[in-house]
């Protein structure tokens, strides 16, 4: 292809509708599983195995790409389909197994990464739309998790018992993680607003920041006492987010599900139908409009980055109030999870909703492809971070090849 | 005579965008012909065709008798067609020889070595032949814009260039320099080469060139003689009907005194003062303008009255109060409008629609948002009404900014500052890159403002315009006011003097 030809592929990504971009997203997804299947079977044939899980053209294989994808897919909801239903072969039986319930443990652990996921991605994509981008989700969740364990585990004794204890001590949690990780992005903004320093830079050194004083105080001052490993006082029973309908003891509740969807729609709410969020947006896309029109853009860096810690703070929360119950070292990567998330769902509050859950169900799937078949986890983190980079790419091309035609203005004569 | 370039039915489309359609194009050896059209007709893209940078996507090149295709611009030079772009490429450190003969050297000590020496008797002698009178070891920083333009000329020729095609070549020069430019076009034509230039200015058109081929929406409206048109036909040809040229300013009362700047400084970025002791004011009723070449000050001058930045000196009083350090957003408040000489930058945000665009600036006035909730209802309304009255094309509120032409966009622009119904107006190069027709409308714009009781500052860098419609005017060179005078008795060698620094009386400043 000439270079003509590359650019008006680009130009063709960059402005395709929201449709096109559906579309394009899909097709990608199914793009990587023929990928990540090719490569199952040339795994598969690589390994020896005393049976083969699968017979394709009378060659044995030692892992199924079929089976692989099910468990991905379908075992991250709980296994929902009958296998008797098959429209394709004319056979309409329930489509539904009998006995499925959709409040499975699968799906409990796939809501639940979603949820904390709505919360990183939300963080990202609101700095995004800000022309920022914060890589510190990661640092702001930690400082917000940590800070929300210990203030709940302070004000445990001094709280009433039972739901009046829920009702103030769960508001007060969110709250105490929000204002800290809102804090701990004011840092990267400030730095960058007043001293023109590149917020890729510090939020990704300020990540390192938090781990490691993290890990300092629940080793040290903040340990619990009688513990081994590094993790603080348990926070009071009160404290942690009731589950709803699903077993508590997977770890979600749908109260925290339901936090996380009103977030993204206040978020959505703040982008579109506020003054702050058309200030935001107008900064992110052009700075000069937005000093034009008497906004003072400085500002809006700062306040975009406090917004986006605090979001990720939130997420650090409700980590600690739903899913461990006290801050402890090795938090998952959900705020690097976010950059993706954000990416893929175009910096837009409701595309986090529509991301989010696929990067659940991605994660409560490997769990059940490792528990399930003889597939090596080095293998499903392969097909996982196919499915990431194929979805995410055509996204990312869309909104860094913008920059391309930005110096055009779109106009064709000069 | 013989034809240099032939383009036959060329047609080029972009993803969404028809740029050429099916354009023919003659242009005869040892002529001067120039390609006139308004911005968006299709004029630097049929140009960046036959210079290699654009595969047509339809049609002939023929050059010389021969039918060719450039997949480059290596390939177009080497078929003797060389291409001055509206922005220089040159590097300004280098000597001009250096940067005429760059890539091309010619070499000594078997090729090893550069032969700075016969570069600069090589260039020396091109630029005696074809009267460009370039000094061969001059450093390009130090020389003029027009200069820097004749050194592009010579880079062409350098490299054997028989067609020349120039980019607008006369946007950035002062009067005296296009007066030079017209006689080098007369000294390259002498000698047989062949000149084409894209320009949407019908005087220059008319004055330069032999013949002229009209473009518009990317398709040839037609090819005549300069001799056997007028100002008036072409203008017609141009924008499809008729359009009125001259500017008619009625006299009307002046009234109090609105704004007055005193010995307002800046510095630049470079340390170097960009505004220096500047003082003037505006009335009520009157358009102040304020000419000059690009570069001398204006812009950061206009940012401190609009409140983009604060002077280091001085003062600034509008409306009886002291303004000198009030932010952008309070001067918004206060009734100052600003129609920005930047339209893509600052204007506008591109992708926003026009709803979203008509709300900027005015995105914490209570009519369009209560208590920080925007009124997207009320927003539309106002789109609408800009879009109905200052007759945006297409009509749609939800069309992006960037889908719109330049002509249009500005109307949006001028439509919206103007709603804010603002008691000072400051309007930078309001009718840049834009089409006779809005010209024409934004023109009248102005002149009902001043009959309202407006106070104008106007600030242009096309002569005509701001001689026309100013009542007084200021001319600026090197940060400071030259001198003021009255538009209607100053002489345009007076003025082109002005703008390059000398006082015609006094001397230089």
């Amino acid at each position: 292809m000439t270079d003509s030809r590359w650019r008006a592929l680009l130009q063709r990504i960059v402005y395709a509708s929201t449709f096109e971009r559906v579309v394009i997203s899909l097709a990608a997804l199914l793009l990587s599983i023929l990928v990540g299947g090719v490569l199952i079977l040339v795994s598969g044939r690589l390994t020896t195995c005393p049976t083969a899980a699968a017979t394709y053209l009378g060659v044995g294989f030692c892992y199924d790409p079929i089976t692989v994808f099910d468990r991905l897919f379908f075992g991250a909801l709980g296994d929902p389909m009958n296998p008797l239903f098959r429209p394709f072969a004319g056979e309409f039986a329930p489509p539904f197994r009998a006995g499925w319930s959709p409040f499975n443990s699968e799906m409990a652990v796939t809501l639940r990464e979603t949820a904390v996921l709505i919360f990183t991605g939300l963080s990202v994509a609101v700095a995004f739309r800000a022309d920022v981008f914060n890589i510190g989700t990661q640092g702001q969740l930690v400082v917000g998790a940590i800070t929300s364990a210990v203030s709940l585990t302070a004000l445990g004794p001094v709280a009433p018992s039972g739901i009046a204890g829920s009702l103030l001590l769960i508001p007060a949690g969110l709250l105490a993680g929000a204002i800290a990780g809102g804090l701990y992005g004011a840092i990267p903004g400030a730095l960058k607003a007043y001293a023109d320093a590149n917020e890729v830079i510090t939020t990704i050194m300020l990540n390192f920041v938090a781990a490691k004083v993290a890990l300092f105080l629940v080793s040290g001052p903040l340990q619990r006492a009688d513990s081994q490993i590094a993790q603080t006082e348990p926070i009071p029973a009160a404290a942690s987010i009731p589950s709803v309908l699903f077993d508590a003891r997977t770890g979600f509740s749908l109260v925290a599900l339901a936090v996380a969807v009103c977030t993204a729609l206040a978020c959505y709410y703040l982008l579109n139908h506020t003054t702050l969020g058309y200030e935001l947006r107008t900064s992110g896309l052009q700075a000069a409009a937005a000093r034009y029109a008497g906004v003072k853009t400085d500002r809006t860096i700062v306040g975009s980055l406090v917004l986006s810690g605090a979001l990720g703070g939130l997420g650090g929360a409700i980590y600690v109030m739903m899913i461990v119950g006290d801050f402890q070292t090795g938090v998952p990567s959900y705020g690097f999870d976010g950059i993706t998330v954000a990416i893929l769902a175009g910096s837009n509050p409701l595309g986090v909703l529509l991301a989010a859950p696929l990067f659940g169900i991605i994660q409560s799937g490997s769990i059940v492809i490792d528990t399930t078949t003889n597939v090596p986890p080095q293998l499903v983190d392969v097909l996982r971070g196919l499915i990431v980079l194929f979805v995410a790419m055509p996204e990312f091309f869309r909104q860094f090849g913008r920059r391309f035609f930005e110096d055009d203005g779109g106009e064709i004569d000069g | 005579m013989t034809t240099a370039v032939q383009l036959d039915g060329i047609t080029k489309r972009f993803p969404g965008v028809l740029a050429n359609d099916d354009v023919d194009l003659t242009v005869e050896q040892g002529t001067v012909h120039a390609l006139l059209g308004e911005n968006g007709a299709g004029k630097t893209t049929l140009m960046n065709i036959l210079y290699g940078l654009y595969e047509p996507t339809d049609g002939r090149i023929v050059v010389d008798g021969d039918e060719r295709s450039f997949e480059s611009p290596r390939a177009a030079i080497d078929a003797g067609i060389g291409m001055i772009h509206q922005h220089f490429m040159l590097v300004e450190p280098m000597t001009v020889a250096e940067n005429v003969t760059l890539g091309a050297e010619p070499r000594k000590w078997g090729g090893l070595a550069v032969d700075a020496d016969a570069a600069v008797r090589e260039v020396a002698a091109l630029s005696e032949q074809y009267g460009l009178d370039v000094d061969p070891t001059a450093p390009v920083e130090t020389l003029s814009v027009g200069v820097q333009q004749r050194t592009e000329i010579l880079k062409a020729l350098y490299r054997g260039a028989d067609v020349l095609i120039l980019d607008e070549p006369t946007a950035v020069l002062t009067p005296q320099e296009v007066e030079e430019l017209l006689s080098i076009f007369d000294h390259l034509t002498d000698q047989g080469k062949t000149i084409i230039f894209i320009t949407h200015k019908l005087g220059e058109a008319m004055a330069a060139a032999d013949d002229i081929t009209v473009l518009r929406d990317g398709q040839t409206i037609g090819s005549i003689a300069a001799d056997d048109t007028s100002r008036e036909a072409l203008a017609e040809m141009m924008v499809g009907r008729e359009v009125l040229l001259e500017i008619e300013r009625p006299p009307v009362e002046t009234g109090s005194t609105l704004l007055t700047v005193k010995n307002v400084s800046t510095p630049s970025q470079r340390g170097v003062p960009a505004v220096s002791d500047v003082s003037f004011s505006a009335h009520a009723g009157e358009i102040f303008g304020i000419a000059g070449v690009d570069g001398n000050g204006q812009r950061e001058l206009i940012e401190l009255l609009t409140g983009l930045s604060t002077p280091a000196s001085g003062s600034i009083v509008f409306d009886g109060e002291v303004i000198t350090h009030a932010s952008r957003r309070e001067r918004i408040e206060r009734g100052i409008a600003y129609v920005p000489e930047d339209r893509h930058a600052q204007g506008l945000v591109m992708p926003f629609d026009l709803v979203e665009n008509g709300l900027l600036g005015n995105q914490r006035t209570s009519s369009f948002a209560n208590a920080g909730r925007i009124d997207w209802a009320a927003c539309k309304e106002h789109a609408s009404s800009i879009i109905e009255e200052y007759d945006v094309r297409p009509p749609n509120p939800s069309a992006s900014a960037e889908s719109l032409s330049g002509g249009n966009q500005q109307k949006f622009i001028v439509g919206r500052e103007l709603a804010r119904d603002p008691t000072l107006l400051i309007a930078t190069h309001p009718t840049r890159g834009v089409d006779i027709g809005s010209t024409e409308f934004i023109h009248e714009q102005l002149l009902a403002l001043r009959e309202a009781g407006v106070a104008v500052v106007l600030v242009s860098s096309k002569l005509d315009e701001v001689r026309g419609l100013s009542d007084r005017m200021a001319v600026m060179h090197d940060g400071m006011f030259v001198d003021t005078v009255d538009p209607d008795a100053v002489t345009e060698e007076e003025l082109g003097l002005l703008m390059a620094g000398e006082h015609p009386t006094g001397g230089e400043q």
